[in-house]
């Protein structure tokens, strides 16, 4: 029902508590911008990271965006593909949060880099058999997609036949985009024979898997925040197809999960069990099963498919948050634990790259800690993530767009 | 490098015998020297390891080690063993840092040496993920270095261009061993093969048939380090054999 109203400026007040968000939010990327400025003057030796250990949150964080960035997309591409109509409210919204994930993905692999300033070297010289080429050609792809694909959404000169047409269209070639970037992002690690935790073929379908969970669960609490704060409407049944949704991928992305588990339990490799044992109950990482099985899968697990406490909102919005965790636990899993124990693991181990007076200067198994540094540019990026969506929400209008878009 | 057409004819390897190896490191300290490594910098190691543990005949080269200190040997009293495995750069030929390098950074040359460009590197440690051998060290921050002159071949040195080997180590790009390709080019072999002092090592043209390391390779049955992973490398190990003699 299309109401006759003038539509709010853009700058519409954004209330009060809108704008202390606005100002912390703000802080807290001034905070991690400095340090990124610190880090520049000191090198990497700012961070945690060193020779056995060589990547670490940036990298997790990296890995985590670019699964985020799927839920928008395919929401929007399933409503319009496969005729989901329930998930068509949140089709902009989701494009919007996939655009602003992807970006904010590409940002954050910048200060994971040593000589940051050669980044466009990737484009002169590319070498093609890296499948890092290949993903930040995807990432810059899927971003440009995102982009198309919220114009179309969102121009009010596009006719209504013709815009069916094209979303349909856009929903053809997003989805298979949408596979090939978490594909491209898993093979980064999958296709590593020096490290057996990683090199297993189910990298691919568990990225996708956890994408489209954690993507579901950003859009999910993008939704609540904004029918909380602001205007936006979503009907019961979009709530259910998305908790449908969450719960079956927490389900399937376990299950994969478990498969490699049992893989490496019941053949005993020792090259293998060393990564697996660091991760299971009594492993130095165990914290990571427990947030990936019962704090981000269990329970949210529960809390969605049951009806009754699914219809609370901040049982929802609990279990979004939990999945997010689940997920983000799963990234450091994977990433620390293909890093933690090399191949070779003889004594002295593997040199650090760092003099440290009275320590030795190896290490057999790899330790990380990350620094207040890497906290704080992660922290930063990720705020500066719920900005992007907050400022990009207000001025696509989204809150109205039923009455837009009808 | 107007030679370049014969210099390509030769496949650079090498041959540790392990038979000889005393484990006293001195080709991890003139590697160190000799390439003016930064404090906390090894490119070459000598790890402490238990016979027929280099090979990968099993997967006993993988396997935990007897402690976190060198030399302590593996077992039990009075059933004890043990074997060095000095590693550096295995300069394979079928090299995953080569293979994962975005911007190619890291490349193989026609004589089979493995090299990393400085002035291309991004530090993004792909390479150091993808090296099975853990060989890889990376500039983190500014090197220290525990003395204030530099030691050591001391200039830089390119190949067909790119920067391969400078003593003032940029921030931010990853590093190791090199072959000495600079001392190869001179007519020398690398340092770590000159300094041994029982002669553990043998460096060569692996090309050509007639040289100790093709006959090495060919005939005393050498190895490769973690064979099954297919890297091929150009270093090869003559695994601790009591009944031979050496």
């Amino acid at each position: 029902m299309a109401t006759v109203e003038t539509p709010a400026p853009r700058t519409a007040a954004y209330g009060r508590f809108g704008r202390g968000f606005l100002v912390v939010a703000g802080l807290l990327v001034l905070w991690g911008l400095s340090a990124w400025i610190y880090q520049l003057t000191q090198g990497l030796i700012a961070t945690g990271m060193r020779d056995v250990v060589s990547w670490g949150l940036y990298i997790f964080t990296f890995a985590f965006l670019v699964g985020l960035s799927a839920g928008g997309l395919i929401v929007a591409s399933a409503a319009e593909a496969f005729g989901v109509k329930s998930l068509k409210p949140l089709a902009r919204f989701g494009v919007l949060t996939a655009a602003a994930c992807v970006l904010v993905a590409a940002m954050i692999i910048i200060p994971d880099l040593g000589n940051a300033q050669r980044i466009w070297e990737i484009f002169r010289y590319p070498n093609w058999t890296s499948p890092l080429v290949w993903d930040i050609l995807i990432i810059l792809a899927y971003f440009v997609f995102a982009v198309v694909d919220l114009t179309v959404m969102s121009r009010r000169d596009i006719g209504r036949t013709t815009r069916a047409k094209w979303l349909r269209i856009l929903a053809y070639v997003g989805l298979p985009m949408a596979v090939l970037l978490h594909s491209i992002t898993a093979w980064i690690f999958g296709l590593q024979i020096s490290r057996p935790w990683w090199n297993t073929a189910l990298m691919a379908p568990l990225f996708v898997t956890s994408a489209i969970l954690s993507g579901t669960a950003l859009v999910a609490l993008a939704a609540l925040a904004a029918q909380r704060f602001d205007r936006l409407k979503v009907g019961e049944e979009t709530w259910r197809a998305l908790a449908v949704l969450m719960a079956t991928t927490i389900a399937i992305d376990l299950f994969l999960v478990a498969c490699d588990y049992i893989t490496i339990l019941w053949g005993n490799v020792p090259r293998e069990r060393a990564a697996l044992d660091h991760v299971l109950p009594g492993g130095s990482w165990q914290a990571v099963f427990w947030l990936e099985w019962i704090v981000g899968g269990l329970v949210p697990f529960v809390l969605l498919v049951t009806p009754s406490l699914r219809r609370r909102f901040w049982v929802f919005g609990l279990a979004s948050a939990l999945v997010l965790v689940g997920v983000y636990a799963f990234r450091i899993e994977l990433v620390v634990g293909g890093l933690l124990t090399p191949l070779l693991h003889l004594p002295p181990g593997i040199a650090l790259g760092e003099y440290r007076p009275g320590q030795s200067s190896f290490e057999v198994f790899g330790v990380y800690h990350p620094t207040w540094v890497e906290y704080a540019i992660v922290t930063g990026v990720l705020v500066f993530l719920s900005l992007l969506i907050v400022l990009g929400y207000r001025w696509l209008r989204i809150g109205r767009q039923d009455e837009e878009l009808a | 490098m107007a030679a370049d057409t014969a210099e390509t004819t030769k496949r650079w390897g090498m041959v540790i015998d392990q038979n000889r190896c005393i484990g006293c490191w001195t080709c991890a300290f003139g590697c160190k020297q000799m390439n003016n490594e930064p404090l906390g910098f090894w490119w070459n190691r000598v790890l402490t390891a238990a016979p027929g543990e280099t090979t990968g005949e099993s997967n006993s080269a993988l396997a935990d080690p007897a402690s976190d200190n060198i030399d302590v040997p593996h077992g039990t009293y009075p059933n004890v063993e043990m074997a060095y495995l000095p590693v550096a750069c295995q300069h394979c030929t079928d090299a995953p840092c080569v293979k994962v390098c975005p911007v190619g950074a890291t490349f193989r040359q026609a004589d089979g040496t493995v090299l990393v460009d400085y002035e291309r590197c991004i530090g993004c440690r792909y390479c150091m993920a993808a090296c099975p051998y853990g060989i890889r060290v990376f500039n983190w921050g500014d090197a220290e270095q525990p003395v204030d002159f530099t030691v050591g071949y001391g200039k830089d040195y390119r190949v067909d261009g790119r920067l391969v080997f400078t003593p003032d180590r940029p921030r931010g790009v990853v590093e190791k061993c090199t072959l000495c390709v600079e001392l190869i080019e001179e007519g020398s072999e690398p340092f770590c093969v000159e300094v041994c002092p029982v002669g553990a090592r043998v460096f060569g043209d692996l090309a050509d048939p007639n040289s100790e390391v093709a006959q090495l390779v060919d005939e005393a049955g050498a190895t490769q380090l973690l064979p099954d992973l297919g890297t091929d490398p150009r270093i090869f190990y003559l695994p601790v054999d009591r009944e031979r003699n050496v």
